[in-house]
């Protein structure tokens, strides 16, 4: 029986999530920013190490503006995992990530939380490594959602984690 | 289907549909969607997946979920709904609503919002970018100048040296083109810096009291000399009423006047070049000056005057006029830092006029001529003997060149330190008439070397050495620096050796007067 998890996509809007969720899905990616509204669903299975399928219910949520608090509690009703998304280009995506992430950790206790700093192109990734360092901001993957760096590996671990 | 009238009560079109826990549609309207009885509602959207959750956690007290806002594609068309959800004990009840013209409506009024936020904060970004870029360009050039200025200056001390021994008429021909070249490439990096001054916008007009008709006469004095190699006349001519002392910048009026005679004399083979200066208006204590310089040069090509004043831009290819092509692009740069105006009128073969219009004050009460600044001539005392030098330096080339200049005087000894701390060691040791201090020496540089000589020393003989600073980072700041450090003057690299003997000679003779 494949197995089935829902992953949920949270996060500023215009961090590029809809991007990730693209390349994750399709393998697509546009230059052109369109906005989401409500959310958008769809399904990927993957194959884990162990030879098992897992059926990924990816939920690629509105970006909010201000806190994740702004995302419709609904959209987060039996989640497996979040992927908060950040952008390394702008310091407003990531500089209530903290607060974001103890308000996650606290009201969903059993739901794994993981943090991406996306459009890793547009700068360096020692310089933004080292900045997000200083500014405590705890990183899961750093990715490229327009050259794919790091987004297949992370949804593979993230596979793993997730069913243990 | 009949227990749930109260889901079908709206305008928009809706669809109830409903499911047996295991996933199965038992019953549909397909109003929005043509989904077929019997088929699992987990193979319609990944969407319904959720109903697992629901089934496995039922709770009877929390059975009803609504979902606002939901994307449903099919091959044919995509539907944006609101989704209740209810669960009961024997079925799971769905209802669709379709909002979506509605929720493309909103959808364009949060894409235009989102992406002016969104392009503001490019721009930011893209200002943040170019900031950086300019910053790193400025201290690129800055540093560059040095390493450029330090080699230049043995090569124009070494000229220097080399034009004082026997030479043949050939080799003298050719330490003069060195020389020339030396002198070029010195300019080229003195225009470098002002351009990158004028763009960072650290070039400010200063403003100071000068006597005009001594900066125009400097120019009668060196370009005479030009135009009777070159066998032209040189006019200048001053409307009489214009006042001697004006306010405004000294040095870049110099700058200015400087680069268009020098382009008018060096595109001039014959008939003249005229420099004429007249007013234009005076009121209260301000004063507009028209200045005009005018040349029956080689002229340029109506089509190359608009190019004219853009950076690196000459016309004339012909290698043996030197220029950088930034001359003119500083004289805009500047006259435009003095609010000024600058107009150019010329014909091929037949000449170019530079029409300038630059403000300046001047002050109204009767002014007293400051008496003119001649450079007084200063000589070593005479009973003492040979005067010892402390070079410190650790550039060998600069080292070996001073020494050069220094010892081939006769007059001097000279030690070298090649950092702060082994000078310091020196200065403990003998008494010095002078210390020649490199800026940037290392362990201890230039300025904290001066600053322990000046203020750890109960001994006047060590904390009164006259310090002469010296360095390729050439400018006023750097003097002030200097001075503010306790040095007693300052040179800038590449130096002549006129210079550096006259400054020597005086920071030695004043302390011998002392």
């Amino acid at each position: 029986m494949t197995l089935s998890k829902k992953v949920v996509f949270l996060g500023h809007f215009g961090v590029g999530k809809t991007s990730l969720f693209r390349r994750f899905i399709d393998n697509e990616f546009s230059e052109e920013y369109k906005v989401t509204l409500g959310v958008q669903i769809k399904k990927k299975v993957v194959v884990l190490p162990d030879g098992r399928e897992l059926s990924m219910i990816i939920w690629d949520t509105e970006g909010h503006s201000d806190s994740v608090q702004d995302t419709r509690k609904s959209y987060l009703l039996g989640s497996h995992a979040f992927i908060y998304v950040f952008d390394v280009t702008r310091e407003d995506t990531y500089k209530n990530l903290n607060k974001d992430l103890e308000y996650l950790k606290k009201t969903y206790t059993k739901v794994t939380t993981k943090v991406i700093g996306n459009k890793l192109d547009l700068v360096n990734e020692k310089e933004i490594t080292s900045h997000l360092k200083e500014m405590e901001i705890p990183i899961d993957c750093l990715t490229s959602a327009k050259t794919n760096k790091n987004v297949q590996n992370f949804f593979s671990d993230l596979a793993e984690e997730i069913t243990k | 289907m009949e227990k749930y009238p109260n889901h079908i009560q709206f305008d928009q079109k809706n669809q109830l549909t409903t499911v047996s826990f295991d996933g199965i549609i038992k019953e549909t309207d397909g109003t929005l969607f043509d989904w077929k009885i019997g088929v699992s509602i987990y193979d319609i959207h990944p969407f319904f997946e959720i109903l697992k959750s629901f089934i496995e956690d039922y709770d009877p007290s929390n059975a009803e979920f609504s979902f606002p806002c939901i994307h449903f594609d099919s091959e044919q068309t995509e539907k944006i709904c609101d989704v209740i959800i209810k669960l009961d004990l024997n079925e799971i009840a769905i209802v669709l609503f379709d909002y979506t013209i509605k929720y493309k409506e909103h959808n364009e009024i949060a894409q235009q919002k989102n992406e002016s936020i969104l392009l503001s904060r490019e721009l930011e970004l893209k200002n943040k970018f170019l900031l950086e870029k300019e910053e790193f360009k400025n201290s690129f050039i800055a540093n560059i100048n040095h390493e450029i200025r330090t080699p230049l200056t043995s090569i124009l001390g070494f000229v220097e040296v080399l034009e004082k021994t026997q030479l043949t008429f050939e080799q003298e021909e050719l330490a003069r083109i060195i020389k020339r070249e030396s002198h070029h490439l010195n300019a080229l990096v003195d225009d470098m810096i002002d351009i990158s001054k004028i763009e960072s916008g650290t070039l400010k007009v200063v403003e100071e009291r000068f006597s005009l008709a001594s900066l125009i006469n400097g120019f009668r004095e060196s370009y005479s000399k030009i135009a009777e190699e070159k066998q032209l006349a040189f006019d200048i001519n001053i409307d009489s009423s214009i006042q001697e002392y004006i306010i405004g910048d000294r040095t870049r009026l110099y700058q200015i006047l400087n680069n268009l005679l020098n382009n008018a004399f060096k595109f001039t083979e014959e008939g003249r070049v005229t420099l004429s200066i007249t007013k234009n208006y005076q009121r209260t204590n301000k004063l507009s000056l028209n200045f005009k310089i005018e040349d029956t040069g080689i002229g340029i090509l109506e089509e190359n005057i608009p190019h004219l004043f853009e950076r690196f831009t000459r016309f004339n290819l012909d290698r043996q006029i030197s220029g950088t092509g930034l001359g003119l692009a500083i004289v805009k740069n500047l006259v435009d830092l003095f609010n000024g105006e600058i107009k150019v009128d010329s014909q091929p073969e037949k000449g170019t006029t530079f029409n300038l219009k630059l403000p300046f004050k001047f002050e109204i009460t009767k002014a007293t001529a400051s008496p003119q600044r001649k450079k007084k001539k200063y000589k070593l005392p005479e009973n003492k003997g040979k005067f010892r030098i402390l070079l410190v330096e650790d550039e060998e080339i600069t080292q070996y060149l001073i020494m050069k200049i220094l010892i081939s005087q006769g007059t001097f000894f000279v030690d070298i330190a090649i950092n702060g701390q082994e000078a310091i060691q020196y200065i403990e040791r003998r008494k010095y008439d002078l210390i020649l201090m490199d800026l940037t020496v290392s362990k201890i540089d230039g300025f904290q070397t001066t600053n322990m000589i000046r203020n750890n020393y109960g001994d006047k003989f060590i904390s009164e050495i006259p310090i002469i600073g010296f360095s390729g980072k050439a400018g006023e700041a750097t003097k002030d620096k200097c001075i503010r450090s306790g040095m007693d003057d300052f040179i800038p690299k590449p130096f002549e050796q006129e210079d550096l003997l006259y400054k020597i000679t005086r920071q030695i003779a004043k302390k011998a007067a002392d």
